[in-house]
């Protein structure tokens, strides 16, 4: 299962109206790995990631394949919401629902009409968990999710996607509001989420990048510069464009 | 696996959630917007039957300065007169001192009385128009009568209503264009060693001019369509006004009156509806010069 | 002239108008208050009113006002919400929402006695409901749409997209996170909305004049059965609110102590609207309280 794909995107193209932000990138999402975003602002990381789930329906044009268990996702005959279902997302801000931090994990499978004490229970325990936070929430569940510090908030927010049981989790930049002990806590969750995850995340801590992906894409003004095994691209890039973004010279 | 990609393929509780409730919320615009239709083809059906109808000129009715409904005369002119002569000089009245308030709230007081007149003046903007109109009525007009003889009804009876129900409204909308205005030009200006008054009425007042403009257009446009409290304190005498101290009717005054007394169909009423048109097409124009004014200010 | 000069010149002339301004308007609302309280009592509370005799009470118009302040709400909230929802979640940026934006701009901008009229040719003699409470909250109904769809969508609005955003990710639909997610957090903006609109038609009158008719007959508080004819919650009755009730008796009034009712009625009615903006105030700041606890 090591090099199975888990999520392909196809010659992805996004457009903001007229204006298009993103060109023609493809790239395979191995299966139960971490694969990382990076490049400076506005080089469409956070767009691509995005596109992944459908996020954009909204706010963007997204041509191209997203491929799902042999399934082209970007249609619009499929079910948007089963997508992202499967396909959970993360956020750059914490937003916890005003609501006990028992309500806020099953909040998901509330809405799907789960209503069995003991299946909800179970997953509240399970997802928190995963999520790293268990021991420090399980005796104040039913106490209000914004009483939590900030990283709290982001695990619990990460816990409330994972209840779901979703395949592929999509991270955007999840810790670039916290504090290094926050942030640290989270990369070592990620690790042991992979076992049962794939993981994509779009960072701007290349630091990050390196301590916790497997795979890393570069990417710069739209266009996917590289893509390879993390150690590869930090030790070895092949492209001058990679190497002068690692080394500080823009961004 | 292939059973996840009929899943993803099948419409589920949610997709029937966001159809059902793009089709509820989308239904009540469309209701709203259709209303305003019935509302513009109705009045304009009713307003243009004196002339399709009963085949009164136009002309005479917008020129015309003889309004006797029981001889067939329409002429509307004293009417039109009156209702856009209470406008102008209640809102030339408002429009200095609402100024003139709201800079001393939000540029001179402590930000303490501001705090303790807006709730006062939010008061003062929702008192209904027939309590001013009773004001009118129990003060104004006798003060009126007092010092320039006469009845006391009359336009600048109704003038002093119409100013004395809009300078809250305006006042308020003024005061907030002015704080809308960023503090930092009131820092740099004063910086540059500018007086208080130099800052307000080189700095603040022109950014701030759309909005107090607006604000101007919008008590005007509240002012030409006031009906009851114009009504009380007007005297309702439908001949072209000589001075303001002479009883005159407006349209909206003519209209309250007359509606009740005329009989569905008839010339008499059809002209009424004509009035009722006129109303309609000039809160249409005072919204296309709002939002003429509060654009430019975007720009 | 100095510039210091002109300054203290500009500063003293402002503050002495605009206090004199002040002065003038604020004993204007004293002088309302003042010849009318006294002559607030129980008894012209709960009185009904005479038409030919002194000692008439406001009991009917007080309850008519209020009564069709609540039907008015009843037709006017979910509407507003609904297409307030439309509005702020839904519609795209394009030109046929820029012409329902209008519409709503347009019907805001009507004067309240043009939508009296529409209401008398439509809801009183095309629909057939007669002078009644019904065709009286339908013409408020029209007033109050425009003020209240743009302050729910204010209060939609300023829930941080972030909410939304999550929600969204753990695939809801967009209506559920309008209901469950967006909705809790507008809640008090709209309540207070809400209230405030619920003020502005409560004085109303020349919308209702022709609308909910001039006239209240006699109606009977026991009978609580809505459709039969005296009953106090029939809506098919003509009624005369509180507004409509000091225009009248002063404009064609033949009771002999019409400024004594009138009075009182004024008072009265400053009370309420005074009441209907601290209970919106208050309620606003009670569930702001409540949910950042």
């Amino acid at each position: 299962m090591q090099n199975s794909v888990a999520l392909e995107a196809k010659q992805l193209a996004v457009f903001y109206g007229e204006k298009q932000v993103v060109y023609d990138v493809s790239l395979k999402f191995p299966a139960n790995q971490i694969t990382a975003l990076i490049g400076a602002s506005g080089s469409g990381k956070s767009t691509v990631l995005r596109s992944l789930n459908r996020m954009n329906d909204d706010v963007a044009t997204v041509k191209g394949e997203i491929n799902f268990h042999g399934l082209n996702i970007n249609e619009p005959k499929v079910n948007v919401y089963r997508v992202r279902q499967q396909i959970g997302m993360v956020f750059q801000q914490p937003t916890p629902f005003p609501l006990s931090i028992y309500e806020n994990v099953i909040y998901g499978l509330r809405l799907a009409g789960e209503k069995n004490k003991e299946v909800l229970d179970q997953r509240v325990e399970e997802s928190l968990r995963q999520a790293a936070l268990w021991d420090e929430v399980k005796d104040q569940l039913k106490e209000s999710a914004l009483a939590l510090s900030g990283g709290q908030q982001q695990r619990l927010c990460i816990a409330r996607t994972l209840a779901v049981r979703p395949e592929i989790i999509l991270m955007d930049e999840p810790t670039s509001a916290l504090d290094p002990v926050s942030t640290s806590q989270i990369e070592d969750t990620l690790v042991q989420l992979k076992e049962k995850f794939t993981i994509i995340m779009v960072t701007h801590n290349m630091q990050q990048a390196s301590r916790s992906a497997d795979w890393t894409a570069f990417m710069h003004q739209g266009h996917l510069v590289e893509f390879d095994k993390t150690a590869n691209i930090f030790m070895n890039p092949q492209e001058q464009k990679t190497a002068d973004y690692l080394s500080g010279k823009f961004g | 696996m292939d059973n996840l990609r009929k899943e993803l393929l099948r419409p589920s509780a949610e997709s029937k959630q966001e159809v059902s409730g793009k089709v509820v919320s989308y239904f009540a615009i469309l209701l709203i917007g259709g209303l305003v239709g019935t509302i513009l083809i109705f009045l304009t059906v009713k307003g243009i039957a004196l002339f399709t109808g009963n085949h009164f000129s136009l002309r005479e009715f917008l020129t015309g300065v003889n309004w006797q409904p029981g001889h067939h005369h329409f002429g509307a002119l004293p009417m039109i007169t009156t209702s856009f002569s209470v406008t102008v000089f209640s809102g030339l009245v408002a429009l200095p001192l609402a100024l003139v308030v709201a800079i001393a709230i939000t540029e001179m007081l402590p930000s303490r009385v501001y705090k303790f007149f807006q709730p006062v003046i939010e008061l003062l903007v929702g008192i209904p128009s027939v309590v001013y109109g009773y004001l009118g009525l129990t003060v104004i007009v006798p003060q009126l009568r007092q010092m320039f003889g006469g009845t006391g009804f009359g336009i600048l009876a109704a003038t002093c209503v119409l100013f004395l129900m809009i300078l809250p409204t305006m006042t308020s909308m003024t005061i907030d264009s002015l704080r809308a205005v960023p503090q930092s030009y009131r820092q740099a200006s004063t910086g540059l060693g500018a007086t208080r008054w130099q800052t307000i009425s080189r700095v603040i007042l022109p950014s701030a001019k759309s909005g107090i403009l607006t604000a101007m257009v919008f008590g005007m446009a509240r002012a030409f369509g006031e009906a009851l409290a114009v009504q009380m304190v007007i005297g309702n005498t439908t001949v072209m006004p000589k001075g303001v101290m002479e009883s005159a009717a407006t349209l909206t005054s003519v209209l309250t009156t007359g509606i009740g007394n005329t009989v569905m169909g008839t010339a008499a009423n059809n002209a009424l509806w004509s009035l009722a048109l006129i109303l309609l097409i000039m809160s249409l124009a005072f919204n296309l010069l709002i939002r003429l004014v509060s654009r430019k200010g975007v720009r | 002239m100095h510039p210091e000069k002109v300054d203290k010149l500009a500063t003293g002339i402002i503050l002495t108008l605009a206090g004199i301004v002040g002065l003038v308007i604020l004993s204007l609302l004293a002088y309302i208050l003042a010849t009318g309280i006294p002559h607030v009592s129980w008894d012209f509370l709960t009185s009904s009113a005479e038409s030919f005799r002194a000692g008439g009470g406001i009991r009917d118009q007080l309850f008519n006002s209020l009564y069709l302040v609540v039907l008015t709400m009843i037709v006017s909230v979910p509407l507003a919400l609904c297409a307030a929802i439309y509005l702020s979640e839904y519609a795209p940026d394009n030109r046929w929402t820029g012409l329902l934006r209008l519409a709503i701009e347009v019907l805001s901008s009507l004067p309240s006695v043009v939508v009296g009229l529409f209401g008398y040719l439509v809801f009183v003699l095309q629909f057939g409901m007669d002078f009644s409470l019904l065709a009286g909250a339908l013409a408020l109904t029209i007033l109050n749409l425009p003020i209240l769809t743009r302050s729910c969508e204010d209060a939609l609005r300023q829930v941080p997209y972030l909410q939304r955003q999550a929600g969204l990710g753990l695939g809801m639909s967009k209506w559920r996170v309008t209901t469950k997610i967006v909705l809790p957090a507008a809640l008090p903006g709209i309540i207070t909305g809400a209230i405030l609109s619920a003020g502005r038609i409560f004085g109303e009158a020349a919308a209702l004049i022709y609308t909910a008719g001039q006239s209240s007959p006699a109606i009977d508080y026991g009978d609580w059965n809505p459709f039969s004819p005296a009953s106090f919650l029939n809506p098919m009755r003509p009624a005369e609110t509180l507004a409509v009730h000091i225009w009248k008796v002063n404009s064609e009034g033949l009771v002999p102590d019409a400024r004594a009712v009138s009075n009182g009625s004024a008072a009265v009615l400053i009370i309420t609207i005074l009441l209907f903006n601290l209970v919106a105030r208050y309620l606003g700041y009670l569930i702001k309280k409540k949910l950042t606890k």
